[in-house]
C-alpha cells in the first residue's frame, strides 16, 4: 500500500504540533461564554464609564464647590451651600415645578398624537402606505432642531399660520409662551414618541387582536383591554424621550417661549451669564434626580427592555 | 319535512387578495352540530374560509349565513362563533382565568360570575389549578386547552379550529383529538375544524371536505372520502393510494378508465395463479405495524402494497425478489377525468 | 469683597510678565509696555462679531488685511454672542487682544487678565473723544486698561401704530406697561437691571440712586420689585438682536429696549421708530484691551492704534452698527452714518450710562454702603425671569 505522505503529515502535525497561544485563547473562549461576554462588553462598558458615570461624577462633585463672584474663579472648598440655595430659594422650586408641569404636558400630548397615527401605520395602512408615513415621520429628524424652532417661531407668531387658522374661530395664537413652547416641543419630540409606539404595536400579533375581537370584544374594549396593556412599555419608552428631552432644553424656551425660563435655562445662565459653574451643577443635578425617579418607575413596566 | 337550517351556509363564497383568488365561487352547508373537518395543503383556501366565517376576511363576493342569518358584512364581535387559532393568541398579559373571563368580561359579565364560570370551563379542559398562571409558564398542550376554554365560554353556535393542532407533537396530539372529539360531543355545537392533516381529519370529522385550489374537490364522510374518492387529488391526498392510468387498468383489469386502489387491498404472495400478476419487489420498507412493498409489474405500472405485521402475507420481503399481486377488481375505484 | 485675591492675582501676573517680559522685545516695568519694538508675527483677537472683519464674510469689509500688509502680524480673530462668554473664552489666555463692553472690563482688570495700556504709544488714541477716555469702565486707579472701539445706546423702540402717542419716557416699559401687555420686549442679561435702576434714579430720586451701576441692596431690591412688575407684561426677552428685530416686525413686539443697529435693520415698511427717552439710557463703550499674558504686545499695540485710526474706525462701527470712537471716523463712513449714530453728540452721550461692572466698591464713590455685585445680579436676574 502506497502512503499517503501529505495525509500523513497533516495528520502528524494535528496532533502533535504545540497549540499556538491564539489558538489556546480561541478554544479558550470558544468553551467559555461568559468570559467571552464579559470580553465583548468590557470596551463599551469602559467606554461608559469613562464619559457617562465619570462625567456625572464630576458634576456631582463640582456642585459642592464655589465661585468667586468677583473674579470669577472656581474654589474647590467643600460645602453645600449650592444644594442649600436649590431648597430654600423660592426660585429653583417654581422653575422646576415648570420644567416637571412642561415635561409632563409634552410627553402626555406626544402620547396622545402618538397612538392613533401609530396605530393606523402598524395595522391599518397598506406596507405602501406604512412606508411613505415612516418616512414622513422620520422626515423631521433630518432638519435641525434649530431650524424646526425657529420655524414654529414663525408659525406662533401674531402673523403666523396659527394665527391665521385661528382667528376664523375667534381664537388667537398662543403666541410665544409656555404654550408655545409646549407645542414646538411637543412637535419636536413627536417622531420620538410614535417610533417606540409604532414599533411596539408591529410587535402585537395580529391573532392577539382578532382573538379580542373574535371574542365580542368591540374595538374600544380591544384598544383598552388588549392593545393598551401590551402597548404599555412601549409608551413608557417613547415617553422617556419626549419627556427627558423636555427636561433637559433651553434653546426651544427661549425661542418661543417668551419671558418665562425652565431649568436648562437656570443652568445656562449660571455658565454662560454668571459663569457659576459650581450652582449650574447644582440645579443640573435636579432634572438629573428627576430623571432618575421616573427611570425607576417606568422601569416597572418593563419598558427599558424595549428601548 | 322541514329542513334543519344549517348552522353555516356559504353561498357563492369567492375571495380574492389582488390577482390571486384564494376561495373561488365556493358553496357549502354545514349541519348543526356536526363536527365539520376543511382538509387540504396549504394555500388551498381552507383557511380564508375558515376567517371568512369568523370575520376576519370580507368575502370578495358571495355570502356566508349563520344559523340562516346573512352575516357577510358583520364585525367578529358581532358572530356568534368563536375561534380557536392555530398559535393560540392567548393574550400574553393576563392570567389564564382572565384570558378564560375574557370573553364574557367584554360581555358585562360581573367580576365573581365570569371568573367561576372560567374556573369551569378550565375544568372542562383539565386545567382548573392553573388560572393564576400566566400563558408563557403553560406548555404548548395546556395553551391549546386554554384557548380552548376561552372560546367556548361564551357558548358559541360554531366554534372555528384553526390547525389548533398543528404545533403540538405527535402524541400529545393524539391525546387532544380524543379530547376535542369529546368535547364536541359534551358541548353539542358545531365544529369546523381546519387541517392539513388528512389523518386528523377523518379520525375526528362527521364530514370532510377536501379543498384544492380554492375549491372543494369532494365532500363526505371520512369513509366515503377514503373509500370512493372522486378525483385523483382526493385520492392521494386522503391516504395513499396507487392511481392507475387507463392503459394500466386496461391490462391489469380490462377496462380502461382512470382508477385507484389503496395499498392495503394489495395481497402478496410467492405462489403462482391464474388471478395473480406477476412482478419484482422494488423496496420494502418496514414501518412497524407494517411493511410497504413498492413493486414493479411485469404489466407495466409500479405499485405500492402495504402488508400488515403478523398477517399471512407478512413474510420478509426483499430487493428484486419475485412476487405474485392479488389483485381485485372491486378495491378498483374509478376517479373523474378532468 | 475681599481685596487679598486681587493683589494676589496681581502679584502672580506680575512675575508672570516679568518672566515673559525678558522674551517680549520693549521694556516693561510694572506691567506697562514702555517702548515698542519689533512687530511679532501672530495676533489673536476676541471681539463681538463684526469688529475684525477680514473679508471672508463679505469682501466689501475688510479692515484687517490692510492691517496685516501695514504691520506684518497675521491675525486670527474669534467671535463671541455675550459679555461672559467673553470672559470664559479670554481665561484660556488664547487671545493677544479683546474687545470688551463695559460689563466685561472691569471684571477682566479684577481677575488680572489684562494690563494696563501706555496710551502713549498709541498715537490715534488722542483723537478719541474725550467723553469716552478715562471712564469707569476703561480706567482703574488712573491706569488706562482699554482703547475705545466704539459705543452706543440702549434705546427705546415703539411700534408707531400701536404705541401712541410717541413716548418720551422709559415709563411704557415700566409703570404703564400694562397697556401693551405681553408685547413689552427688554434685553436678556442682568446688565438690564441698571435699566430699571436708571428709571429708578430719575423717577424715585427717595431711592438716592446716582449711577444704575452703584446699587446697595435695598436700591437693588427696588429695581428687582421694578423688573418684576415690568415682568408680567413682557413678551419675551432678547439676547440675540435678529430674534428682536424678528420680534418687532411680527408685531408680538411692540415696544421695549433696542439697539440703533436694529431701528437701522428693520425690513422695509416696519412701522417702528427708536428715541432716547427723557431718563437718558444705558449704553455700551467696548474697549480693546490687552492680555496680561501675549506674546505678541507690538502686534497688540499696532491693533489697539490702527482700530482707532479714522478709516478702520469708521469701517468697523459702522459694519456693527455703533457709533466710532474718534471723530476722524465720520469723514470716512457713508453718508449720515455719524448722524444716525448720534456720534460726538456731548449731549447724547452724557444722557447714556454705559455698560459697567458692579461691584462691591460703590462705582458712585459711596464708602458708607456696599454696593451689589455682579454675580448678585445674576442671581436677582435669574429670579425676576421667574
Amino acid at each position: 500500500m502506497i502512503e499517503n505522505p501529505v495525509g500523513k503529515t497533516m495528520k502528524g502535525s494535528d496532533i502533535s504540533a504545540p497549540k499556538s497561544f491564539a489558538h489556546r485563547v480561541s478554544s479558550r473562549l470558544y468553551t467559555n461564554a461568559k468570559l467571552r461576554l464579559r470580553l465583548l462588553i468590557a470596551t463599551p462598558l469602559l467606554w461608559l464609564a469613562l464619559v457617562y458615570v465619570a462625567a456625572l461624577l464630576a458634576l456631582f462633585v463640582t456642585a459642592f464647590w464655589t465661585m468667586d463672584s468677583f473674579t470669577g474663579e472656581i474654589r474647590a472648598d467643600w460645602n453645600i451651600e449650592n444644594f442649600v440655595k436649590l431648597f430654600t430659594n423660592s426660585l429653583y422650586q417654581t422653575v422646576t415645578l415648570r420644567t416637571l408641569g412642561i415635561a409632563l404636558l409634552v410627553t402626555v400630548v406626544d402620547i396622545l398624537i402618538a397612538l392613533p397615527i401609530a396605530f393606523f401605520m402598524a395595522k391599518i395602512a397598506s406596507p405602501r402606505m406604512r412606508g411613505i408615513l415612516v418616512i414622513s415621520i422620520l422626515m423631521p429628524l433630518w432638519a435641525s432642531y434649530l431650524v424646526k424652532a425657529y420655524a414654529w417661531r414663525s408659525v406662533l407668531s401674531n402673523e403666523g399660520i396659527l394665527q391665521w387658522l385661528l382667528r376664523p374661530l375667534g381664537l388667537d395664537t398662543p403666541g410665544y409662551s409656555l404654550v408655545g413652547a409646549a407645542l414646538t416641543l411637543g412637535y419636536i419630540w413627536l417622531p420620538y414618541v410614535i417610533l417606540p409606539i409604532y414599533t411596539g404595536l408591529e410587535k402585537v400579533p395580529q391573532n392577539i387582536l382578532e382573538a379580542s375581537s373574535d371574542l365580542g370584544a368591540k374595538t374600544w374594549s380591544t384598544l383598552r383591554l388588549i392593545v393598551f396593556p401590551l402597548l404599555l412599555p412601549a409608551i413608557a419608552a417613547g415617553s422617556i424621550f419626549a419627556f427627558s428631552l423636555t427636561m433637559g432644553d433651553y434653546i426651544t424656551i427661549n425661542i418661543v417661549g417668551g419671558a418665562t425660563q425652565m431649568l436648562g435655562n437656570l443652568v445656562y445662565t449660571n455658565v454662560g451669564t454668571a459663569n457659576n459653574l459650581p450652582m449650574a451643577a447644582a440645579i443640573a443635578m435636579i432634572p438629573i434626580a428627576i430623571m432618575f425617579i421616573y427611570l425607576s418607575v417606568i422601569r416597572k413596566t418593563g419598558a427599558l427592555d424595549n428601548l | 319535512m322541514v329542513e334543519q337550517t344549517p348552522a353555516i351556509s356559504l353561498r357563492g363564497l369567492t375571495k380574492s387578495f389582488g390577482s390571486v383568488t384564494a376561495v373561488s365561487n365556493l358553496d357549502l352547508e354545514i349541519k348543526s352540530g356536526e363536527f365539520f373537518s376543511m382538509l387540504g395543503p396549504s394555500g388551498s383556501g381552507k383557511t380564508t374560509v375558515l376567517r371568512m366565517i369568523a370575520g376576519f376576511e370580507l368575502p370578495t363576493s358571495g355570502h356566508v349565513f349563520l344559523d340562516g342569518e346573512d352575516v357577510t358584512t358583520k364585525a367578529p364581535f358581532d358572530r356568534d362563533v368563536n375561534t380557536v387559532f392555530q398559535d393560540y393568541a392567548l393574550f400574553p398579559h393576563m392570567t389564564v382565568l382572565e384570558n378564560v373571563a375574557y370573553g364574557l368580561r367584554v360581555r358585562g359579565v360581573g367580576k365573581r360570575e365570569r371568573e367561576a364560570a372560567a374556573v369551569e370551563a378550565l375544568s372542562t379542559v383539565r386545567l382548573a389549578d392553573f388560572g393564576g398562571r400566566k400563558p408563557s409558564e403553560l406548555s404548548g398542550g395546556q395553551r391549546q386547552r386554554v384557548a380552548l376554554a376561552r372560546a367556548i365560554i361564551v357558548k358559541p353556535k360554531v366554534l372555528l379550529l384553526d390547525e389548533p393542532l398543528g404545533a403540538l407533537d405527535l402524541k400529545l396530539r393524539e391525546q387532544m383529538q380524543i379530547e376535542l372529539k369529546e368535547l364536541q360531543r359534551e358541548l353539542a355545537i358545531t365544529f369546523i375544524f381546519v387541517t392539513h392533516d388528512q389523518e386528523e381529519a377523518l379520525t375526528l370529522s362527521d364530514r370532510v371536505a377536501v379543498f384544492n385550489q380554492g375549491r372543494i374537490e369532494q365532500i363526505g364522510s371520512p369513509q366515503e372520502l377514503y373509500e370512493r374518492p372522486q378525483t385523483p387529488f382526493v385520492a392521494g391526498f386522503v391516504g395513499t393510494t396507487n392511481l392507475l392510468e387507463p392503459q394500466d387498468t386496461q391490462a391489469l383489469f380490462g377496462k380502461a378508465i382512470k382508477g385507484s386502489i389503496r395499498p392495503e387491498r394489495i395481497k402478496l404472495t410467492t405462489q403462482n395463479s391464474v388471478a395473480t400478476h406477476s412482478g419484482k419487489v422494488i423496496e420494502a420498507i418496514y414501518v412497524g405495524s407494517a411493511t410497504r412493498v413498492h413493486i414493479k409489474l411485469d404489466a407495466g405500472p409500479e405499485v405500492t402494497a402495504l402488508v400488515l405485521s403478523g398477517s399471512d402475507s407478512s413474510e420478509s420481503w426483499s430487493r428484486n425478489q419475485e412476487v405474485q399481486v392479488v389483485l381485485n377488481e372491486k378495491d378498483l375505484v374509478q376517479l373523474e377525468t378532468k | 469683597m475681599s481685596k487679598t485675591p486681587l493683589k494676589l492675582s496681581a502679584l502672580i501676573v506680575g512675575m508672570a510678565l516679568a518672566l515673559s517680559g525678558c522674551a517680549a522685545s520693549g521694556g516693561q516695568t510694572s506691567g506697562k509696555l514702555q517702548s515698542l519694538g519689533d512687530n511679532e508675527k501672530t495676533l489673536s483677537l476676541l471681539g463681538w462679531p463684526g469688529y475684525a472683519e477680514d473679508g471672508s464674510n463679505d469682501p466689501a469689509y475688510d479692515w484687517v488685511t490692510p492691517f496685516e500688509k501695514d504691520t506684518g502680524c497675521q491675525v486670527t480673530f474669534k467671535s463671541y454672542g455675550t459679555s461672559d462668554e467673553a470672559l470664559n473664552l479670554f481665561k484660556s489666555g488664547d487671545y493677544d487682544v479683546i474687545a470688551a463692553s463695559g460689563d466685561a472690563t472691569l471684571r477682566l482688570i479684577a481677575s488680572g487678565d489684562v494690563q494696563p495700556l501706555n496710551t502713549d504709544l498709541i498715537p490715534s488714541y488722542k483723537d478719541v473723544y474725550p467723553f469716552l477716555k478715562g471712564q469707569a469702565w476703561n480706567t482703574v486707579d488712573g491706569e488706562t486698561y482699554g482703547v475705545p472701539h466704539g459705543y452706543g445706546a440702549n434705546l427705546l423702540m415703539y411700534n408707531t401704530e400701536v404705541v401712541k402717542p410717541a413716548p418720551t419716557s422709559w415709563d411704557v416699559v415700566f409703570d404703564k406697561a400694562s397697556a401693551y401687555k405681553g408685547k413689552v420686549t427688554a434685553y436678556d442679561s442682568p446688565i438690564y437691571i441698571a435699566d430699571a435702576a436708571l428709571y429708578l434714579m430719575k423717577h424715585n430720586p427717595d431711592l438716592g440712586i446716582t449711577n444704575p451701576y452703584a446699587l446697595d441692596a435695598d436700591q437693588l431690591a427696588a429695581a428687582v420689585d421694578l423688573l418684576k412688575a415690568q415682568k408680567d407684561n413682557v413678551g419675551e426677552y432678547w439676547s440675540d438682536y435678529l430674534k428682536s428685530i424678528d420680534s418687532f416686525s411680527t408685531g408680538n413686539s411692540v415696544v421695549g429696549t433696542t439697539w440703533q443697529v436694529i431701528k437701522n435693520f428693520m425690513p422695509e415698511g416696519s412701522t417702528v421708530e427708536a428715541v432716547l427717552p427723557s431718563e437718558g439710557a444705558t449704553g455700551w463703550s467696548d474697549s480693546w484691551m490687552v492680555s496680561s499674558t501675549t506674546k505678541s504686545p507690538n502686534c497688540a499695540y499696532a491693533w489697539l492704534n490702527y482700530i482707532d485710526t479714522p478709516e478702520a474706525n469708521a469701517a468697523a462701527t459702522e459694519y456693527f452698527g455703533e457709533a466710532p470712537a474718534t471723530a476722524g471716523a465720520c469723514e470716512f463712513g457713508s453718508k449720515g452714518f455719524c448722524d444716525s449714530y448720534h456720534a460726538g453728540d456731548e449731549a447724547y452721550a452724557a444722557q447714556i450710562w454705559y455698560w459697567t461692572t458692579p461691584i462691591a466698591k460703590c462705582l458712585d464713590g459711596r464708602t458708607d454702603a456696599t454696593c451689589t455685585d455682579y454675580s448678585e445680579w445674576t442671581t436677582a436676574w435669574q429670579e425676576i425671569k421667574g
